[in-house]
């Protein structure tokens, strides 16, 4: 229908038809074409029916701005892991990062040593995290954009060896001296400044880690020529090589921004648990598989190329109240197996509407 | 195609080759029956068993060797399943789940009802083609990338699955399976059935694969659906079998999972198995991006991945280092293959 869109952070809307659109037709379109209104709408409507539900006394606690503020902990390494697997998603040929949640336990580990065992300076901590969750990033584009792996063979591979590593380095170990248990206090919630009283108190890690992420990603993706030659190597590799795009090198950069990302979580997942566990985020399904989750339900097309830092943002919202509102609904580990449901199903749903808005809208945003 | 040609004589010229090509020998269609990924991976495994024989003298005796092949023999089942999805292009990151809910619906017939063997067998079978179907007809009908579909199954299928387990793990499961164990009962003239079975399924998929034309079809989507589906293959229905093989498949291999636990089936059952068969079948050669692949090699690198685990404990080394080696192998597996390809190419 219309050609692909490049930029889809800042090009127009698209014009809807005649005027003589009604208004029905148009919602519809706004709905399934642009994800962002739909996620939003979801939201709205979770929201609602967990109020309406703790009105009537449905749960075993209240559901309300305090327990939604609260919740938003959650947010913190779903949303950074889930900017991560948009920036590899989006360069394309079928980029895809399964290593996440190993480079989370790795580094973990390193910040442990760091932190916990060397006594290092907590920024001089962070930074090497950072730095090392970038190496093994880097292993990962190397691998991929350099040597030609598919991303998803070169990233199961070094999975397997990232989350080896974590659980050898330390013999089994967890690290939780007293310096690392002190970090707890990053989880902590806070008030906000002047206009805090009003507002129900936030998770101190929401502007330590994930704000200032998804700024810098939104500038990079946004603001920035690399933003430009991410979209354009994720939408066409070959033009892209022929417009003069140093194509290997930017998709090498993707994968060690997403390493990077993923040293951060690293450091917020030991502060969570006061503690650097070998199997932090590899226990259970991973942290891999629900990044990429959030990645998809908010509108990254896993074939390369189209994706926004504030889809990401508004599908990690509608995961986290969800799950926080299911916690609620159910007795005891029933809610934590709804919300694999919930997960399921909600991504399911949203894959099938990209194919339903492909076919009758010619794609979506 | 010859009227084409001959409509426009000027426009490039491949028609001598062709015509040379069928004069001289018949055109060769079938790619060799053993392919060089697979001569390597012999080649390595052969290394690895010789230096595992000389470090650990035990290696070599039937103690050994027959525990790796009943190991091997879950992973190396749903891998040729596996090995048809990715040839016709897809993945199935679901299979892990899905063993999870057949070995539990299974487990807790077996011992509220129990279930005598053929009936207890052909129950996780058909729950495993259940959940097979469900992914095959999202994925083909549905028309949404293999992988984000079967994410969602995946969760899907755990949540079942717990839920059937219901907060508490099965216990006293009776010894029905040990046909399919590691146990004496397990094995006939020293092969263990497990494996046995698995070498003739796969057999079978070899040859349906490699020499009737349904089985060439799937390569045929692999390389190019919309070809395919212009050539006369029926797409959908082709994608929606591969699923549904591989779901049936899922089912046996359940059984074997459950003959080698131990009487207790607990939550953990099948975590990480989908990582472990992409992991075999990519190590065996079968080309991630479709249209490339054998159920031969599948079988070796279920071998290869059994062999360093196996390998590692009885050198005594931290068990968790043979993630790592599954990993490097991966990397050398694939990278000798990238290497090859790029060399076909420049020929």
């Amino acid at each position: 229908m219309s050609a692909p869109v490049i930029d889809p952070a800042t090009a127009p809307a698209p014009k809807s038809g005649p005027a003589a659109e009604s208004l029905v037709s148009r919602v519809v379109r706004a709905l399934l074409t642009q994800r962002i209104v739909l996620l939003a709408v979801l939201i709205v409507v979770v929201v609602t029916v967990f109020f309406v539900m703790d009105a009537n006394d449905y749960l075993t606690a209240p559901y309300d701005t305090d327990y939604m503020a609260s919740s938003l902990i959650n947010a913190v390494p779903l949303a950074m892991l889930g900017l991560a697997e948009l920036l590899v998603i989006l360069s394309g040929r079928g980029g895809i990062d399964l290593s996440v949640g190993a480079i989370v336990s790795l580094a973990g580990m390193i910040f442990g040593f760091a932190y916990g065992q060397w006594d290092w300076p907590l920024w001089a901590a962070i930074i090497a995290t950072a730095v090392f969750g970038g190496l093994c990033g880097a292993l990962n584009g190397f691998l991929v954009a350099y040597i030609g792996f598919p991303a998803l063979i070169a990233t199961l591979a070094t999975y397997y060896a990232f989350k080896s590593l974590a659980i050898v380095i330390n013999s089994q170990r967890p690290i939780s001296t007293k310096p690392i248990q002190d970090l707890f206090s990053i989880t902590r919630t806070v008030e906000l400044p002047v206009v805090g009283s009003n507002l129900p108190d936030v998770p101190l890690g929401i502007f330590t880690f994930l704000i200032p992420t998804a700024i810098v990603v939104w500038v990079l993706l946004a603001r920035t020529s690399y933003g430009r030659r991410l979209y354009a190597i994720g939408t066409n590799d070959t033009a892209s090589k022929w417009a003069g795009i140093p194509v290997r090198d930017t998709r090498f950069k993707a994968y060690v921004y997403a390493g990077v990302i993923s040293g951060l979580v690293a450091v917020v997942t030991v502060a969570q648990f006061a503690s650097a566990r070998p199997d932090a985020g590899v226990s259970g399904s991973g942290m891999a598989l629900p990044a990429i989750t959030i990645a998809v339900l908010g509108g990254v097309a896993i074939t390369g190329g189209i994706g926004r830092v504030a889809g990401v943002i508004l599908a990690t919202l509608l995961i986290v109240w969800l799950n926080a509102g299911i916690l609620l609904a159910f007795v005891g580990n029933e809610g934590s197996q709804y919300q694999l449901l919930a997960l399921g199903t909600v991504l399911i749903f949203a894959a099938l509407l990209n194919g339903i808005t492909n076919r009758r809208y010619g794609g979506s945003r | 195609m010859s009227t084409t040609l001959g409509q426009r004589p000027g426009a490039g010229s491949p028609a001598p080759e062709p015509r040379k090509a069928l004069g001289q020998s018949r055109i060769r269609v079938l790619p060799s029956a053993i392919s060089g990924q697979e001569f390597v991976l012999l080649g390595v495994i052969a290394v690895l068993w010789v230096i595992l024989a000389f470090a650990t003298p035990a290696f070599f005796t039937a103690g050994s060797i027959q525990p790796l092949l009943v190991a091997m023999a879950p992973i190396a089942l749903v891998g040729v399943g596996m090995t048809i999805i990715i040839i016709t292009g897809g993945i199935d990151v679901s299979v892990g789940a899905a063993i999870m809910v057949c070995s539990v619906v299974t487990a807790k017939l077996l011992v509220d009802q129990g279930l005598v063997l053929p009936l207890a067998v052909l129950v996780s079978v058909l729950v495993g083609g259940a959940l097979g179907l469900i992914n095959g007809l999202l994925i083909a009908y549905g028309r949404v990338h293999a992988i984000i579909i079967t994410f969602g199954t995946a969760n899907i299928f755990l949540f079942l699955g717990l839920q059937i387990f219901g907060s508490s793990t099965v216990n006293n499961i009776p010894q029905t399976f040990d046909v399919f164990g590691r146990g004496v009962a397990g094995r006939t003239f020293g092969i263990p059935h497990a494996f046995l079975i698995t070498v003739i399924i796969a057999a079978i998929a070899w040859w349906y694969l490699r020499h009737t034309a349904g089985g060439r079809h799937f390569y045929a989507i692999g390389g190019d659906a919309h070809a395919a589906r212009l050539a006369g293959v029926r797409v959908q229905r082709r994608i929606l079998l591969a699923y549904l093989i591989t779901g049936l498949l899922v089912g046996l291999a359940s059984c074997f999972v459950i003959a080698q636990g131990t009487s207790t089936l607990d939550q953990s059952v099948g975590t990480g198995k989908e990582l472990a068969v992409i992991a075999a079948v990519v190590i065996g050669g079968t080309s991630i991006m479709g249209g490339r692949g054998s159920v031969l090699g599948t079988l070796l690198g279920a071998l290869l991945v059994q062999t360093v685990t196996s390998g590692v404990t009885q050198l005594g080394w931290n068990s968790q280092l043979s993630d790592l080696f599954v990993g490097i192998f991966i990397i050398v597996a694939v990278g000798a293959d990238l290497i090859r390809e790029r060399a076909r190419r420049a020929k």
